[in-house]
């Protein structure tokens, strides 16, 4: 939910939720952003599953708030539970895991159909450092990113790179996307009861058709 | 911890705390469904008397308060309208107002903290159960902290105001659907943040501060409404919830992948802690409250996995530990609370906080419970269904085998005997379902017939009724009643001997 006021002054309050499957690092990249840890065995944290950071970006204050999710098959089910209300999404894949990319694809298009535009989507491709093991392509990645609307990013939660960016260009566009909601329904005005909930379903899938090549497996 | 899932009932215990022979139940205070319908509806009748009430004092309290203030404003510009109450209050000698007035005397000269302190003036003796005297208490002492608080705020006396009058219009809206009554209280959560945020300009810390304030006050008084309402099917989820955990008693440790090692007394003293807190939300009235023993759940939780694991919990490790401790809590009215808290919590709280993504994950658990099946549990369905059948039980860590035959032999009987046992057990259970149900069926039909009776009386008033206005038709009805009951006593005595007459 974003909570950003006329007057400009508010802060604006974000949910984030960690999807993928296990091992790709989604724990790894959140401790490393808020904590800049990584495989920390002096544990001076208490969890890893739910994590704030606040920003400030161009004179506006974010509370940002990271919901890790249970990435066990078993719980695939209970995705819409925690992705509700969410204003973005990060979808983490290992570069040297294929079948974790293919992961990716199910969540796109779940989190597509069952939240439609407002969510803004960023595909992380991590674990960098193990470029000499890479099993899913830099080109494949980005076109399939671009021909869902979602960012394209790489990181590597070991070496600390490219996380500070996602983070920072995530928060931007939720903002874009905020203030522009709020445009939409005028000054002042209250929010509608579903807008407030946040849930939107739509029945079809919004979705560009794929650029060439991407979908050769699926 | 494993007596916990025995079956410990003490006959006693189970009896309606009124002593009318019924059943009780725990939802509903210990009491039968008759008696708690009796003591709820009286509740209610009495916080609507008590609400209005309130109400008229304080608007007259604050029409002469702004009266005063003006007589005042050119000699003490300073003084604060709240004074002007703890003068009255000396004059006045009705302790109800007392009380009310007390509401806005500062708090310095009535400690909030001291439970009998302003509420020792109430004279009028409160006809129900200590247990509603009690909510009656915990109402008046959220207006007094609400009032409290307000003191300090810019434009504390509106909002007051404000929530007063929307409260109380809640208690003419009894009979709408759940879902209206959330929405109507979530949009008035939403028009007053905004408010808060452009009118009086707070700020998002201040405004947060307030609405979980409004939050406290609205819920209080509002939550016997309001909780588990008889128009939704609350009451049947919580009682298929339940079964359903208790079917599944049988679940381990290991078929859940939890990752912690109840071995370490730490740990397992988390875990109990975890299990205490958990239960503890249904005690709650406030949403916030409910979410506060979540989440301290949650932290016990964190201990025992970090504990064990000797790392910082993830959700991968968080959310199965959850599921672990709520099939062996068993929290009384779980669905009740999820829904209450979804329906009335402050919603910035539930989205993005820190409470509301552990609410977000107790929700998870429930309906991963709900669904699951020998897939989610590493296990063939054939064998899920041996132990949801109670044709076989896992036999812990140890299998029995493992020492020497005829402790095996011991093992198994004692396996036995417990299937025995659990099969009685849910027999009982349904036998105990269908006397409730019958039970309730009949308490309609007395309440139709009442209706019925009553509609009747109506329309085709008696002369008896209209007979207290005069004192000698009074007697007479008197006398009447005193014949009918010598009717009574007759008809238990034998037929009066009738003479006969014999021909001859
Ligand atoms: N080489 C390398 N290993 C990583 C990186 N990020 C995470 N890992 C390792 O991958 C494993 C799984 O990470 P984790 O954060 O638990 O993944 P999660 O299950 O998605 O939360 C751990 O052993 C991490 O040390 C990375 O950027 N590079
Ligand atoms: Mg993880
Ligand atoms: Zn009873």
């Amino acid at each position: 939910m974003a909570t950003a006021g006329a007057a400009g002054s508010r802060t604006y309050s974000f949910k984030v939720v960690l999807l993928g499957e296990g091992c790709v690092g989604k724990t790894s990249l959140v401790l490393r952003y808020c904590e800049n840890k990584f495989n920390d065995k002096h544990i001076t944290t208490l969890q890893a599953s739910f994590l704030t950071k606040k920003l400030n970006i161009t004179g506006k204050r974010v509370n940002l708030a990271i919901w890790d999710t249970a990435g066990q098959e078993r719980f695939h089910a209970l995705g819409p539970i925690y992705y509700r209300d969410s204003n973005g999404a990060i979808l983490v894949y290992d570069i040297t895991d294929e079948d974790s990319f293919q992961k990716v694809k199910n969540w796109v298009k779940e989190l597509r159909k069952m939240l439609g535009n407002e969510i803004c989507l960023c595909i992380v491709g991590n674990k960098i450092d193990l470029d000499k093991d890479r099993n899913v392509s830099v080109e494949e990645a980005e076109s399939y990113s671009e021909s869902v609307g979602a960012k394209h990013y790489h990181t590597s939660a070991k070496l600390n790179k490219g996380i500070e960016e996602l983070f920072l260009d995530l928060c931007k566009r939720m903002m874009e996307t905020a203030q522009a909601e709020e445009r939409a329904k005028g000054n002042g005005a209250s929010q509608s009861a579903s807008s407030r909930r946040g849930v939107q379903i739509v029945d079809d899938e919004p979705q560009a058709t794929p650029a060439g090549g991407c979908c050769s497996s699926g | 911890m494993s007596q916990r899932r025995g079956i410990h009932v003490d006959q006693s215990e189970l009896l309606c705390k009124k002593g009318c022979g019924f059943y009780g139940n725990g939802a509903w205070q210990g009491l039968c469904s008759k008696c708690w319908r009796e003591e709820n509806q009286r509740e209610k009748q009495r916080q609507i008397q008590e609400d209005q009430a309130l109400a008229e004092r304080l608007q007259r309290e604050e029409e002469e308060a702004y009266a005063s203030r003006h007589q005042r404003a050119q000699s003490q510009p300073a003084v604060t309208p709240f004074n002007k109450f703890e003068e009255r209050k000396t004059k006045e000698k009705s302790s109800r107002v007392n009380t009310v007035t007390k509401f806005f005397t500062p708090s310095t000269k009535t400690p909030p903290k001291k439970d009998a302190g302003p509420f020792d003036t109430q004279s009028t003796p409160s006809p129900s159960s200590s247990a509603g005297r009690q909510s009656s208490l915990d109402r008046d002492r959220a207006t007094q902290e609400f009032i409290d608080f307000l003191k300090a705020v810019k434009s504390g006396r509106e909002i007051f105001k404000q929530c007063r009058a929307f409260t109380e219009s809640m208690a003419y809206k009894r009979d709408m659907g759940a879902d209206e009554l959330s929405e109507c209280v979530q949009d008035f959560y939403q028009n007053l943040s905004d408010r808060l945020h452009n009118q009086f300009k707070g700020s998002s810390e201040l405004v947060e501060r307030v609405m979980d304030e409004v939050e406290k006050y609205m819920m209080t008084r509002l939550y016997t409404e309001v909780f588990c309402p008889e128009t939704t099917d609350d009451e049947k989820k919580d009682l298929a919830i339940q079964k359903r955990i208790r079917d599944l008693h049988w679940v381990t440790i290991e078929m859940l992948c939890v990752p912690v090692d109840e071995e370490i007394p730490e740990v397992s003293d988390s875990v109990v802690k975890a299990i205490t807190d958990i239960i503890e939300m249904d005690s709650k009235q406030v949403p916030k409250d409910k979410l506060g023993c979540i989440t301290r759940c949650s932290k016990h939780i964190f201990n025992g996995i970090r504990v064990s694991k000797k790392e910082a919990a993830s959700a991968d490790d968080f959310l199965p530990t959850l599921i672990y401790i709520v099939l062996k809590a068993n929290p009384p009215r779980l669905q009740s609370n999820i829904q209450y808290i979804t329906r009335f919590c402050n919603p910035s709280r539930l989205m993005t906080g820190e409470d509301g993504y552990y609410f977000t994950n107790l929700c998870c658990a429930v309906a991963f419970i709900e669904k699951l099946d020998g897939q989610s549990l590493n296990m063939s369905s054939e064998e899920f269904e041996l132990y949801m059948s109670g044709q076989a039980s896992p036999n812990g860590p140890q299998p029995a085998a493992s020492s020497s035959s005829s402790g095996s032999a011991a093992l198994s009987q004692a396996h036995n005997s417990l299937d025995v046992l659990t099969g009685l057990d849910e027999r009982q259970e349904r036998v105990i379902e269908k006397a409730r149900q019958l039970e309730s069926d009949l308490i309609d039909w007395t309440d139709e017939v009442e209706q019925k009776v009553q509609s009747a009386l109506e329309s085709f008033p008696l002369e008896t009724q209209q007979s207290t206005t005069s004192a000698a038709s009074e007697t007479a009805s008197a006398a009447l009643s005193a014949i009918d009951s010598e009717n009574v006593e007759n008809e238990l005595l034998p037929p009066p001997l009738q003479p006969q007459v014999f021909a001859g």
